[in-house]
């Protein structure tokens, strides 16, 4: 069963401070502790983590909401995201979106890279992720992301094991073979980020 | 009508789902809200308003541009709270409020010039639905209910959530519920139908309720797509609801609805049948929409009915005794913004009722800057109206 992690008390009076515009600088300071496995500029190179280079405000904003409240849990950002406050999140969000995207150049195999490229549109990947993959709001960039994070996501969207905001990705992948998943992802992690 | 089950038993709540699962895995499911987009529509921009990860603050709330009826005021009463949803009162005069994508239930203390905001549950799945009895919060989540005995006395260390009833689908699509006690005694919530538009498994596109011990599972209304919003007269004690109706069927159709379930079993139509006079062009074909209740108002299309409120206070002019509230979060679905408003009906014996608006302003140049989803009634008759959007919740008063 789910238990209560933490109590979150803010006084009215005292959170006006909360969540304004967010600030691209403040967020370049903030991301200092993030920059040793995601990268300076949020283009990283380790493989299986993410970059976050280019992603939308939205979704890099939701994503650390959700490993703050233990939605979403993993062993390395889980304590990076307890101590983060709303303007925390807004800022981390805003620097990275302004930063450009490279693609990660993941060994993927051309073969798999084929069989992949039809299944973006018939799994309705494009619906969300808009048709280059490069994402909007809420739905993250995937296009030339880190092949063996990918493999990570989709595996777990599919076996239901993964974070999902709203099921979205859980309902689209769960359809999938595994060999689907493999040719998915070295589709995505094949493209260029733009 | 093709429904003869009337009580679920667990088995075979779990097994029309996976059913649906199955058949949905062969046809290689869009996202929910994508299912019934005409092909000639394929690159339409037309897509949900997504909710932002953090509430707004106090200085970007325009709360002055709420458009009220004469001699009604608007201000701000709480923020901070993201994703505020529905809300009830605890006997003690916490107000506990809901959140959907935020994952969190919050409990509001007021301290007269200011309100203390803490949150009691957080990470649950879409917890939309809120209802308290005899000193116990009640959640509703997508895939069971839950409760929090004695929460009041507790609130800087809320007990831990104990099961009610679990055996719910999981399907997310319209998965979240509205809850609420009937008179009764019994809670009620939906089970939405798990897409924009299907013939859904049995068990979904219905109206619900069970003992508040978890005992006594019956299905209420059927043919309900996704209704997050319903109460009871004051005087008669029946069931009125709001419905979200299908989408990509136009600009201008179907019509949402507000809806009058009086008794146990009725149809409201879908999938077959929208807004009471159009069969589905796909699952329509067959039937009649003759065979299903209509509705009682067409409340407009896109625009998105969530919470729906009886008015029994005295602040208020005597005329708005019994009227109905109908928070309107807006429309995705349309070029042409529609809802983002709070409608008010006032029924009338052998007439149709009133529809007419009572609070707008939500847009401007058809953008939101708040989404009104639900309301509630303050011991002294002023009004509260949640804005998940927004992430705050307003005070409306009358002075004449």
């Amino acid at each position: 069963m789910l238990r209560l992690t933490a109590l979150l008390v803010a006084l009215l009076a005292a959170s006006s401070a909360a969540a304004s515009a967010a600030d691209v600088e403040a967020g370049r300071r903030k991301s200092a502790p993030c920059a040793t496995c995601h990268g300076p500029d949020g283009n990283a190179v380790l493989p299986g983590t993410p970059s976050l280079a280019g992603q939308p405000t939205f979704f890099t904003h939701w994503q650390l909401i959700k490993y703050r409240d233990g939605r979403r849990q993993d062993p390395q950002m889980s304590p990076f995201a307890q101590n983060l406050s709303d303007a925390d999140m807004g800022d981390l969000a805003a620097f990275y979106a302004a930063q450009s995207p490279r693609a990660r150049g993941s060994l993927v195999d051309p073969a798999k890279v084929t069989a992949g490229r039809p299944l973006a549109d018939r799994h309705h990947c494009t619906s969300c992720h808009t048709p280059a993959l490069t994402g909007q709001q809420q739905v993250p960039l995937l296009a030339g992301q880190d092949l063996a994070y990918l493999l990570k996501l989709l595996r777990g969207f599919r076996n239901g094991t993964a974070s999902d905001l709203d099921g979205t990705m859980t309902m689209a992948a769960r359809p999938l073979t595994l060999e689907e998943v493999e040719a998915l992802a070295h589709y995505i992690a094949s493209l260029t980020p733009r | 009508m093709r429904r003869t089950v009337a009580i679920a038993t667990t088995s075979l709540l779990l097994a029309a789902s996976s059913t649906w699962l199955m058949s949905a895995s062969a046809q290689q499911p869009r996202p929910g809200w994508k299912q019934g987009q005409p092909p000639e529509m394929e690159n339409s921009p037309l897509a949900p308003v997504p909710q932002p990860p953090a509430p707004k603050a106090p200085g970007e709330i325009p709360v002055a541009k709420i458009k009220l009826p004469p001699g009604f005021k608007a201000s701000l009463w709480a923020h901070g709270l993201s994703n505020a949803r529905a809300m009830t009162w605890g006997d003690k005069g916490t107000l506990f409020v809901s959140s959907r994508v935020a994952g969190n239930v919050y409990a509001v203390v007021d301290k007269g010039s200011a309100r203390e905001v803490k949150t009691i549950a957080k990470g649950l799945n879409l917890p939309n639905g809120v209802a308290f009895k005899n000193g116990t919060l009640y959640i509703a989540e997508i895939h069971r209910i839950t409760k929090m005995d004695g929460i009041e006395d507790k609130l800087d260390s809320p007990p831990a959530m104990t099961v009610v009833y679990e055996t719910l689908p999981k399907d997310a699509p319209h998965g979240w519920k509205y809850l609420a006690f009937g008179p009764d005694g019994k809670l009620y919530f939906n089970i939405g139908a798990p897409c924009n538009i299907c013939i859904p498994p049995d068990t979904h596109a219905n109206i619900s309720r069970i003992n508040p011990d978890g005992t006594g599972f019956e299905y209420w209304a059927h043919g309900v797509r996704n209704s997050v919003g319903f109460d009871w007269h004051p005087v008669t004690k029946e069931l009125y609801f709001t419905t979200h109706a299908r989408d990509w069927l136009g600009e201008d159709v179907p019509s949402d609805r507000f809806d009058h379930a009086p008794r146990k079993g009725l149809h409201f139509g879908f999938p077959y049948c929208h807004q009471g006079d159009i069969p589905d062009p796909e699952f329509g074909k067959g039937r009649s929409c003759s065979e299903f209740a209509p509705p009682l108002i067409k409340t407009g299309p896109h625009v998105a009915g969530n919470g729906v409120m009886f008015y029994t206070g005295s602040m208020f002019p005597p005329e708005y005794q019994n009227r109905a509230f109908l928070a309107q979060r807006g429309a995705w679905n349309r070029t042409q913004k529609t809802g983002y408003k709070v409608m008010m009906v006032t029924l009338r014996a052998g007439d149709v009722p009133k529809y007419e608006v009572f609070a707008e302003g939500f847009l401007e140049n058809n953008q939101p800057w708040g989404r009104p989803v639900y309301t509630t009634q303050m011991k002294d008759g002023s009004m509260l109206l949640a804005d998940d959007f927004a992430g705050a919740i307003y005070r409306i008063t009358y002075q004449k």
